[in-house]
This record gives C-alpha cells, structure tokens and sequence, in this order.
C-alpha cells in the first residue's frame, strides 16, 4: 500500500489486466458500435421511406393498408444501395446524427474517384460486417478516406435544400404526410365532413340549452370524480414517495443500486405507456362494474404511481449535493441527513407535482368513466350512447367548469409554492 | 376568514350527510334530512369560533393578526376560554360586538385580549403543532375518509376476485400475436381486414397528421394570441381575448368529447374521426403553449428590428421566430407524444387505430389477444416516448 | 514531543470514475492553533484534501490522526462522533435555503441530539440560546426568523460560520470560504475566522484563492499543484519564484484589499 501512487503510474503489461484489455477492446467495439450505427440509422431512414411510399402507392392502387409493393428481396436490395450510395456521395444522416463528416488525408473533402471506390468497397466490409472489427475498415483505407468530426472552420454551411440530409427529411415529411393522409382520409368520411355538418347543429344548439333538472345529479356525480382523482393522487403518493428514491439515479450506486434502478425505471415507463383506459378496463373486469368507481380509481392509480415516481426521481436527482456534504460534516447520522438536508429540497416541488398530477387526474377521471369507471364519465358516455344531446351538453359544460376551476386552483396553489 | 369558513363549511357538511344519511347508494351523496341543514351550518360556526379563539385562525393569518393579552404577552388560557364565550354573544349576531366598537370588540374587552399585528420575527411554534398544520392534517383525513365511502373502496375485492384478476393477467402476459400481421378473420364481418400491425401504423399516422395539422394551423395563432405582439390597441385586445379564449375552452374540453362529436359528423370508428379530434384538441393546447412563449421572449432583439425600420412581419421573422424556434420544438415534440397516447385509446369513442382492435378483443374476453395489443402499443408508445425525449433533448 | 495535532500521512486519492489522482502521496501536520491556509490552482486537489480530513471522501490510501485518533481507520458511527469536532464551511454556503437562519444554525447540533427530537424539528432550550448567542456574534441576531435565502452571500456565510461555530469545533475547515464573496465582505468573513482562531483556538484549515488574503491571515501556508506538496512553510517565504512555481509561468499575483 505504501506504494501506491507508484503502481499507479507502473502497471503490469496492459493486456493481462482486465481493465487493461477492457482498454484495448473498447475502442475496437466502439468504433465499430458507431459504423454500425451510422449503417443502421441509414438503412432506416432508406426502408421507412421506401415503406411509406408503400403505403401511399397501395391504398391509392388497391385501397388496402399494407406495406408489401415489392417482394422482400427488392426492397432489401434497394434500401441496402440506396443507402450505400447516400453514405458515399452524400453526407448521409447517420453521419450527420453522429456528427461525423467523410474527409481525405489532411482534412481534404474526398473526390468523386475516392468516392466511387468507397461506395464499391462498403460492399465487401459493411455487408457481410466482420469488416468493421478492424479499426480501420478496409474500404476506408482503400477508398483512402475516414469519419471526422465535423468541423465548420472557414465553410458556409449550405442550405439546407442544398443538403442531402435536408432533403430527405423534406421528402420524408411529404411522404409520411401522404401515406397518413391516404391511409386515414377516406373519401367517404371526408365528404361527409363537409356534407353533413349540420348532424352536429343539433348538437351545438343543445349544447347552449342546457337541461336543468339533471343538473344536481349531475354536481354529485362531479364529486364523485373529485374524489375519485382524490384517492388515486394520495394513494400514489404514498408508493411513489418512497419508490422516488429507489428510482434516483443518483441515489443507487453500486451494481446492485444499478440493478434496482434500472428495472424499476424500465417497468414504470411501461405501467406509463398504458393508458389509465386500458387499465381501467383490465381492472373493471377484475372488481366487476359494480364497482366502477374504484376500478376507475385503482387504474389511475397505477398510472400516477408510474408518473409521479418518475417525476419525483428526476427531481431527487437534481438535488444539490452541497446541502448534504453540510449537514453530514455537522456529525448527522443518515436520517438527520435526510431530514435537513434532502427533504428541505424536495419538499415543495413534490407537492407542486402532486397537484399537478391531481389535476391531470380529475380530467382522467371524466375519461376513465367512459369505460364504465364510474363518476361524470360514466354519465356523459351514457347520454352521448342515447343521443341525448341535451343533458350530453349539460353534462360537458359542468365538466369544461370544472377542469377550469381545478385548472386554476392548481396553477395558483403551485404558482405560491415556487 | 371567509376562506376558513367555506373550506369548513364544506367539509363539515359532507362529514355531516354521512352521519344522518345510510350510504346505499352514492347518488344520494348530498342530501341531507331536513334539520341537518340548520345542523350543519351551526357546526360550522362552533368550529370556526374554536378555531378564531383556540389558536390562530385562517383568517387570522391571513390578515396578519393575532390575538395578545392586553398586558401584553400571548393570552391565558382562561382569557382564551372567556373570549371563546363572549364571541357567541358579540360575534354571532351578525357581528353587533364588531359593529358597534370596531376598535375593540366586546369580546376581546371582556376577555381582556387585543388584536394585534404578529411580530414578524416572533419565534413561531412549530407549523406541524400550530392549528394551521393540524387543521390540515384533519382536513387531510377527512377528505381520505370521505374518499373511501363515496368512491366505494374495497381492497378486499381485489383478493377476493383474485383469481379472476390472475387469470386475466395471465393471459395477457401470454399474448396471442397470430393476427399481428395477417388480419383476423373475424373482421371480414366488420368491414375491417386489418391486423395489428396495420392499425399499429394507422394509429402512427393518424398521430402525425394531427401533430403536423395541428402545430400547422396553432402556428399563426400563437402570434394572435400573445399580448405583446398584439399591442394594446382595441383590436388587438379583442383578437387576443379571443384567441385566448378560443385556447381554453377548446383545451378544457377533451379529446375523448372531441372524438364523439366527430365520430357523429364523419363516421363512427373512421380515423378521420380521432385526426380531427386530435388535431382540434392539438390546436387549441399548442396554441396556448405557443402564445406564451412568445410573451416570454426578450424584447431586445424586437427593439432592434424596429430600431433598424422593420415592419411587423420583419420583426417576427427576425427577432421573435429565432428566440421561440427550440421551444416550438420541444412543445410540438411533447405534443406528438401526447398524440401517439391518445389515439391508441380514442377508438373507444369512434376515432380508430389500434384501439378499436383492443376493445374489440376486449368485449370478447379474449385477453390473450387483448395482451398481443397492449404488447403493440407498449412499444409504440415507448418508442415514440423515446425518440421525441431524445429529440428534445438535441433541441433545447 | 508530544504528538502534532492533525497528522496527514502518505495521503492519496484517486477518483474512480475517470481515473484521476486527486491527491498523491500527500504529507504534512498541523499543531494546535494554527490557522493553516492551503492555496494551489483550481482542480489542484484542495477540496479533496479537506473532504479527505473529515472523510466526506473516502481516502484510497494513508493514514490522517486527529489528536492521535486515527481517523481513517473510524466506523462510520465513531467517525460521526468525531464529526461533531469538525466544523466546516463552504465555497457555496450549502444553508437550506427554505428554512430560517435559526432553524439553519440548530443543524450544528444536529450529532449532540438524539435523532428522533431532530427529526420532529425539536432542539433542546440549551441549543436554542446558544444559537442566538452565535448569530449574535456573527451580527445576524437580527435575522433570526427570516429564511436563509432572503441573506446576502457575506450574511448566508455568516450563517455557515454560525453553523460550524454550534458545534463548539476544535478544528475548523473552510473550503474557499471566501471565493463567492466580494473583496470587502471577504475580509469581513476572514476576520471572523481569525477570531475563531485567536479568541477560541480553534485550529482552522481554510483553502483559499488569492495569496494575499493567505498572507494576510494564515499562521502557515501549503501549496498543492496536481495532487502533490509543493510548499510548505510561513506566509513571508513565498516569493516570486515560489509564486511561478505554484501558480504557473503567466500568473500575477493579485492584491485584495
Ligand atoms: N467526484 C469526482 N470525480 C472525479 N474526479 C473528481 C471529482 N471531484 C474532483 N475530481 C477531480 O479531482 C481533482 C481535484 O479536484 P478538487 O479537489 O476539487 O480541486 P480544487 O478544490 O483545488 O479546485 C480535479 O482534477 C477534479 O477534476
Ligand atoms: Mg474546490
């Protein structure tokens, strides 16, 4: 131990070491992870394009939503050359995503003869890919040209129509713009659009005559989605307080803190991708629509479980350590340290996501009660299904109220506690 | 005060129906017996009352006061009691004791007590022990219990009907992809020959085309719905109050309501139906995003343009537009997050896209298929989650 | 002899995450009294060093005594103990910035106090006077009840040396106590530190930038470049030799008054 700082500064040779292989194979993997990507960002870019055309040319030729316009191995072919040619003759946007440019020695921008051997030579390397394990691929170095970082010294940058990458994105957006336009727009319902807008005249007629007598079932019915979102922010809270800290980057250190932080973010942003509908199905099936509103409850619940951690944990990861260094230099134990040094910091902003997220629930409320989750929900969806446009109107103006109100309250509780 | 009273009074007669009324069913939620109502009002005010002499009240605070013994020093715990009986005789009529000597009133002369301004930097107790924290912790409570009984929350239910629920999740969890990229047949029926996959895409697509319509179109009314860019002339209030206000009521109201209304007009269960319902909800949020940011831009650069004799579309071109581009980003971004969500759930209401596969599945009890779904649109939602936080990122 | 007061044997720390040496072989002591200052550029180890004396930072190697404790060889509980002889102050204050002064303060005593009255907010009469009494003495008696961040950066500093001072320190280390304040209010600072030192011989450990405040107040100076000593001796022997040794060819020494 005494020599320390020594063995530092001498090691045994670098390969017998793990950290010293680790050292050798690292930039092997790296360079050839950062090639790959630049392949595979092109291929994508190349084949969702060519999908998208897809799309367009079926539904206008045979009125059918599907991809399939050539057989499998025309479009590998195709997207595969299109590809090679962008990387080799343009400036391709996995280069441009990796901020790397294709320059000769010295920095010179390549010629076309550099080019043309470049594109032949991404065939034999790239293709069957074992080329890229070599720090320098070969059609690099035959092609005699490598990815450097972008440098802009002493160049206008074109405009962007000048730009492959410009370009494609502008071609990109024309096609996805197209095929969603041909695959949604169908000509029937669009001329209904315009033909029979006055379906809806009995609607908005109802809408400013609002039906009187529903209207204090209608106050007990908002109450009951009030606390609905209620129960469903403080029972989120209760989880989701204590998960915050399981879900801190900065909190779980080690392999096993790692391991935990990783899982648990993995499965909340999956518990987050589900709508509170579709939970609030799967849980009407499981409590039975007897109990609506709890099903209603427990499926906003797991939602703002995954939310509110997440929205928690992003906070708890910015602390400022130096509070804690303070407090744990006064001779604190942890749960001193805790309490004077992390909650003092979090307190208000988890207050202010709770009532932000309270607010996000009370309009959730009104749409889980569209399932049958109980509340207003459940009463606009059943006029709305009988075509009751009157009390539906009714119905939805006490809602738009409502959100308002909420909306404003918790502007100005989270407005204070800035 | 009056804040105290009402949050009270609310509480207090919610607390009270529960009480006098037996909760069979949670429609009759507020109704209250005949005498419950003079009951409840007088229960009120006792509270409020023991609160105004107990300890600090609401109002109290909120206007800074605080109750002292006239010899100076916090009161006794016997002038407190005294005053707390006093204020029924001077406060609860109509506040005579107030009225007639509003210096003093007669029960703080009774009492021997005076109001006065707090000290500012009088050692306070502790906020949790004060009436304020407490009150707050009850209210807390309360409003849980209350919760518990209207919503009607019985955890036992969910063990009880465990089974059930297991076997709902262990079919999902063993999805069925078979129709994933071949249509189901069942559909021939419905006039729907797509599997999962179309509709996953269907679902993508009806997502950007109401992000890109939508930002389209909340673009140029962000600029009519920001203050500074509208002036203060007649005209410009009047434009900007109706773009505001235009921004919130068609915010407030949802996409869900959006999609029935359209669902009605174009067809039930037609895309079209949740791209528009998508694309107005995306107008009316944007644009209220939107028209923020542009009242939050630095006036310098603005000034120089007009400084160097530039008209007003100069000005946005080149001092507003450079100043709100990343934000516009990022919100359009979060925007297209917001969309690919939603429209996997609006075929609930006839809006199309993946969902009215899921609800489909759903009415069957085919959960195995119904999980192949969720699968879908876990990945989606996912992956789009990803690449737009990735994207904002680079922006901002 | 009797043994030095902080003894710093063969000191090393190497980050792990980026592999840096922070500090290299790094020896030194300090007897009781001193008001030892320690200068070297910005990333030149001086942090590390102070974090090291009361193991905020783990050191990878060598041995620290404090009145012949061994301090690196401490649990975690016993180091705690230790702690609470401590006192430390800060470039960026690290007060909580939504609690009053007061309140602030009080967490000096937060190690003499069982933790579960700390936790209810609760601190003994006792803690409580003496608190007024410190804040007093800093000069802030007046701002007792109003939340730390309405202060000034000198009166938020004030409020650290406050902090340290409830913990009737022995030792008191202070990691570029003045860095964030202006030249007047530095001094004003400093001097409270010196006071410390004289009136209630606490041996203070501050890292500073400019060498004129370090001639100005400290008993002794070291100098760290890259991790390694590179002086060690009284105020007066840095000459510019030794300053150009110390802070690099370009550098000028710079008067704060
Ligand atoms: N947490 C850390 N992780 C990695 N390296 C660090 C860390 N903290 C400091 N260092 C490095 O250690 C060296 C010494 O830093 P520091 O002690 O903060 O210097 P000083 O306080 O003199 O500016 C610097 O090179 C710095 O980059
Ligand atoms: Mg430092």
């Amino acid at each position: 131990m005494t020599n320390y700082p020594d063995g530092i500064v001498k090691d045994p040779p670098k390969w017998l070491t793990p950290q010293g292989l680790l050292d050798i194979v690292t930039p092997v993997l790296q360079g050839m992870g950062q090639r790959l990507g630049v392949v595979f960002l092109d291929l994508l870019a190349v084949g969702v394009v060519w999908i998208l055309v897809s799309y367009t040319v079926n539904w206008h030729s045979r009125g059918e939503i599907s991809y399939t316009l050539a057989p499998w191995w025309l479009f590998g072919l195709v997207t595969v050359e299109l590809a090679a040619l962008w990387e080799s003759f343009g400036h391709s946007l996995g280069f441009k995503v990796a901020r790397r440019e294709l320059v000769g020695p010295g920095g010179a921008p390549p010629t076309p003869g550099q080019r043309v051997r470049y594109f032949l030579g991404w065939h034999f390397t790239v293709l069957p890919l074992v080329g890229l394990v070599f720090q320098r691929p070969w059609h690099e170095r035959w092609a005699g040209l490598s990815p450097q970082p972008i440098s802009l010294e002493g160049r206008i940058p074109p405009p962007w129509w000048r730009t492959s990458v410009g370009i494609y994105v502008a071609v990109f957006l024309v096609v996805g713009l197209a095929a969603a336009t041909s695959t949604t727009v169908d000509e029937e319902s669009l001329n209904r659009l315009f033909t029979q807008a006055w379906r809806t005249v009995k609607f908005w007629r109802a809408l400013f005559s609002p039906d009187q007598s529903i209207i204090l079932p209608s106050i007990r019915d908002l109450l009951v989605t009030i606390f609905m979102a209620v129960m469903a922010t403080s029972f989120a809270v209760v989880v989701a307080v204590p998960l915050s800290f399981l879900a801190a980057r900065n909190l779980m250190r080690g392999p096993l803190g790692r391991l935990i932080y990783t899982t648990l973010r993995g499965a909340l942003s999956i518990m987050r991708s589900i709508e509170p509908i579709v939970w609030a199905i799967i849980f009407l099936v499981w409590v039975t629509a007897r109990r609506a509103p709890f099903a209603g409850v427990l499926a906003l619940w797991v939602h703002s479980i995954a939310d509110l951690t997440k929205l928690y944990a992003e906070r708890l990861e910015s602390i400022d350590p130096g509070l804690i260094e303070a407090i744990t230099a006064t001779g604190a134990n942890r749960l001193q340290v805790l309490r004077y040094a992390v909650v003092p910091q979090i307190i208000n902003p988890y207050i202010s996501f709770t009532l932000y997220r309270w607010d996000i629930n009370i309009r959730m409320a009104t749409v889980v009660g569209v399932v049958g989750g109980g509340g207003i929900g459940q009463r606009l969806f059943f006029y709305l299904k009988n075509l009751a446009w009157q009390q539906a109107g009714t119905v939805m103006i006490l809602i738009v109220i409502l959100v308002w109100a909420i909306d404003y309250l918790s502007a100005r509780l989270r407005a204070k506690l800035a | 005060m009056i804040w105290g009273y009402v949050a009270y009074g609310v509480m207090y007669l919610l607390n009270k129906y529960w009480w006098t009324v037996p909760l069979e069913r949670f429609y009759s939620t507020l109704s209250l017996p005949s005498w419950g109502w003079p009951l409840t009002i007088l229960g009120t005010l006792e509270m409020a009352v023991l609160c105004r002499n107990l300890g600090r009240s609401l109002g109290l605070r909120a206007f800074g006061l605080e109750v002292w013994g006239a010899e100076g020093g916090p009161p006794r715990v016997g002038q407190r009691l005294i005053r707390l009986l006093a204020w029924h005789f001077s406060g609860l009529p109509f506040g005579v004791g107030v009225l007639v000597s509003p210096q003093r009133a007669w029960h703080d002369l009774v009492a021997g007590t005076v109001l006065q301004p707090s000290p500012p930097q009088a050692a306070r107790r502790r906020a949790w022990l004060s009436q304020w924290g407490l009150m707050a912790l009850l209210l807390l409570g309360l409003t849980i219990w209350l919760g518990w009984l209207i919503v009607h929350i019985d955890i036992g239910v969910l063990f009880r009907r465990g089974e059930e629920g297991l076997r709902i999740w262990r079919e999902m969890l063993r999805p069925d992809f078979r129709y994933f990229a071949v249509p189901d047949p069942v559909f021939e029926l419905r006039n729907l020959p797509y599997s999962i996959l179309d509709m996953a895409v269907v679902t993508l697509f009806m997502a950007l085309l109401a992000t890109v319509l939508g930002a389209l179109v909340a673009f140029p009314l962000s600029f009519l719905g920001a203050r500074n860019i509208m002036g203060f002339s007649p005209v410009g209030w009047g434009v900007y109050f109706l773009m505001r206000g235009f921004f919130n009521v068609f915010r407030s109201i949802d996409t869900m309501l959006w999609a029935v209304i359209f669902a009605v007009w174009v067809l039930w269960g037609r895309p079209l139906a949740g791209v528009l319902a998508l694309t107005v909800h995306t107008v009316a949020a944007l644009g209220k995003l939107y028209s923020e940011q542009v009242e939050g831009i630095d006036p310098g650069p603005v000034e120089a343009v007009v400084a160097a004799g530039g008209s007003r579309l100069e000005v946005i071109r080149y001092a507003v537009l450079p100043q709100i581009a990343p934000a516009y980003w990022a919100f359009t971004m979060y925007r297209w997050d917001i969309n690919v969500r939603m429209s996997t759930v609006i075929a609930l209401v006839g809006g199309g896209g993946i969902g009215d596969l899921l609800f489909y599945y759903k009415n069957e009890g085919d959960w195995a298929k119904v999980g192949a779904v969720v699968m879908v649109i876990v990945a989606i939602v996912w992956a789009m989650d990803y690449i737009s936080g990735r994207l904002r990122e680079r922006i901002t | 002899m009797a043994e030095p007061y902080l003894v710093v044997e063969n000191l090393t720390k190497v980050y792990e995450r980026g592999q840096v040496v922070a500090l290299k072989d790094l020896s030194f002591t300090v007897e009781k009294g001193e008001f030892l200052v320690v200068i070297g550029l910005s990333g030149s180890g001086k942090s590390t060093l102070l974090r090291c004396i009361n193991r905020l930072i783990e050191p990878t190697a060598g041995r620290i005594f404090l009145s012949g404790v061994e301090l690196t060889k401490l649990s975690p509980r016993a180091m705690r103990h230790m702690r609470r002889k401590i006192g430390m102050i800060f470039q960026q204050f690290n007060l909580i910035k939504r609690a009053t002064v007061m309140t602030n303060v009080l967490t000096g005593r937060l190690g003499y106090n069982p933790t579960l009255l700390t936790l209810l907010g609760r601190f003994p009469k006792r803690d409580r006077e003496l608190a007024l009494k410190n804040l007093e003495r800093v000069g802030l008696s007046e701002k007792a009840y109003v939340r730390a961040d309405e202060l000034s950066g000198g009166q938020q500093q004030r409020v650290g040396i406050a902090r340290a001072l409830m913990q009737e320190p022995e030792l008191l280390l202070a990691d570029e106590p003045v860095s964030a304040l202006d030249p007047a209010t530095s001094h004003s600072v400093m001097q409270y530190l010196e006071q410390m030192n004289k009136e209630d011989g606490v041996t203070v450990l501050a890292s500073l930038h400019f060498l004129s405040l370090a001639r100005r107040y400290g008993t002794r100076i070291i100098a760290l470049k890259d991790g390694q000593l590179v002086f060690d001796g009284p105020p007066e022997a840095i000459d510019e030799v030794k300053f150009k040794e110390i802070y690099g060819e370009e550098a000028e020494e710079v008067e704060v008054r």
